[in-house]
């Protein structure tokens, strides 16, 4: 339990789920040590998503409608921050605020400022000089992965964030069951993560499709979606039932990409093009591929290879950033 | 200036990244390049003025039209370009993090290939800060 409760804001506004995952992460934990956290998001999937009941009590979710215009997401942004003052606000990712608004609604946050600090594209950095938005932050924690400020004096690095703990994961037999496995069936679960930007979603169903064919009965295959969508199966969060999977495919994202790796779940995956971030960056080149071919070719040889040995636990980052948040929050306070 | 384009035509850009078929979506309008109808989706603008499809406006950003394949000097379009000296972020840094590099030594020509560029999408996509949805 945290020495005295806080109240803590985390800025989580971006497209597809990577920044409500990132920041129900660290809200889990806050509120797991006592914290009253607001979370603000306007992803697409979080109106579909138990966020309340998945972070606990203390936990607030402000939903922004992915499809307002970005002169209505500001004001939303503005009448969020304009509530009573929080003990520490943190951003994910964009230091100018998702839409550059920031830079005006920081200074009139009389909290602390946290930073979670990740890869950005270099051409946006320069342009948008984010160098001396950054500085306006009392500490940059950077989850796991470089950035460009990593090593500015105010910057403190942690493991990769995940979700969930190892304990808190289902075990294997569980997790193939939740994950449509009757017993008895063998078969390897291949499954295919649908995120990102709705086309996307649907494009893994169009690739569990064919990994289905070209599978045959080597494996099962399963597509699975943070939400309700179409024949999808809505698995949420999908790190809960890892145990079960074999072979992961998916986009080159942070949270799918930490989650294999934590879990050692082989990932096969290819780099989305974003506008921020740089997935080919992240993907190692045997996680990486660039067509069909090379994917289902790829997920056939690691199903050949078969099961292997898978990390009973990890350092899950985010207590440590959580840590290093109190610091500033109780010097700010003292 | 994008044409005028009152036309129920489907979208003839295509979509998917790793199976690649037709955008079902209706056309707003049409290339000034090629003709084609697009969709709000698969429309750019080239220097604040033209309305491309992303077909066109990836070579007229590439200077593709004209390229030699086999040319790989240096330029803004390979990502790796901005990791040799950006602020604190240089090369160096990227590999002491052990996150993705295989090579310790020199350019390691595994780092990037051509796939890799589209990871990151176009900065002409003037879309910074105001694609709420594309980060």
């Amino acid at each position: 339990m945290a020495a005295r409760r806080r109240h803590w804001r985390l800025y989580a506004l971006g497209g597809g789920l990577g920044h409500l995952t990132r920041a129900a992460a660290l809200a889990r934990a806050a509120v797991a040590r006592g914290h009253a956290v607001e979370v603000l998001t306007n992803s697409p999937f979080a109106p579909g998503l138990p966020l309340e009941s998945w972070l606990g009590p203390g936990a607030t979710v402000h939903r922004v409608d992915a499809r307002l215009d970005k002169a209505a997401t500001v004001a939303a942004v503005g009448a969020w921050l304009a509530g009573s003052t929080p003990d520490v606000l943190v951003v994910d990712t964009f230091p100018r605020g998702l839409a550059g608004e920031l830079v005006a609604l920081l200074p009139t946050v009389r909290a602390p400022r946290v930073l979670v600090h990740r890869d950005l594209n270099p051409v946006y950095v320069e342009r948008f000089d984010v160098a001396h938005a950054v500085d306006a932050f009392d500490l940059l924690v950077v989850p796991g992965e470089d950035a460009p400020f990593a090593h500015h004096p105010r910057a403190v690095r942690t493991a990769p964030w995940l979700l969930l703990d190892a304990d808190a994961l289902v075990s294997r037999e569980e997790a193939r069951r939740q994950l449509g496995m009757e017993d008895g069936d063998a078969r390897p679960v291949v499954a295919v993560m649908g995120c990102g930007r709705p086309e996307e979603v649907a494009e893994a169903g169009e690739t569990a499709d064919r990994l289905r064919v070209s599978l045959g009965e080597r494996a099962a295959v399963g597509w699975l979606v943070p939400t309700a969508h179409a024949s999808g199966q809505a698995v949420w969060p999908a790190l809960a039932v890892m145990r079960g999977v074999d072979v992961l495919v998916g986009a080159g994202g942070y949270n799918t990409v930490q989650e294999a790796r934590a879990t050692g779940t082989p990932l096969v995956a290819w780099a989305r093009p974003r506008l921020y971030d740089r997935q080919a960056l992240r993907l190692r080149e045997a996680e990486r591929v660039g067509d069909a071919a090379q994917l289902e070719a790829k997920v056939a040889l690691l199903l050949q290879e078969g099961t292997r040995a898978r990390p009973a636990a990890w350092v899950n980052g985010v207590h440590a950033a959580v840590e290093a948040i109190e610091r500033v929050a109780r010097q700010a306070g003292a | 200036m994008s044409p005028s384009f009152a036309s129920a035509e489907q979208c003839l850009e295509t979509s998917g990244f790793l199976f690649s078929h037709p955008c079902e979506r209706g056309a707003s309008t049409q290339c000034a390049r090629c003709q084609k109808p697009i969709c709000a989706l698969h429309m750019r603008v080239l220097d604040g003025a033209e309305t491309v499809c992303v077909t066109c406006a990836r070579a007229a950003d590439n200077g593709d039209e004209n390229r030699d394949g086999s040319d790989t000097s240096t330029d803004e379009d390979d990502p790796s370009y901005y990791y040799e000296d950006y602020g604190y972020y240089g090369r160096d840094a990227w590999r002491g993090s052990g996150s993705s590099a295989s090579s310790s030594s020199g350019h390691d020509t595994n780092d990037f290939t051509e796939a890799d560029g589209e990871s990151v999408r176009r900065e002409d996509d003037a879309s910074f800060e105001e694609d709420l949805g594309g980060s």
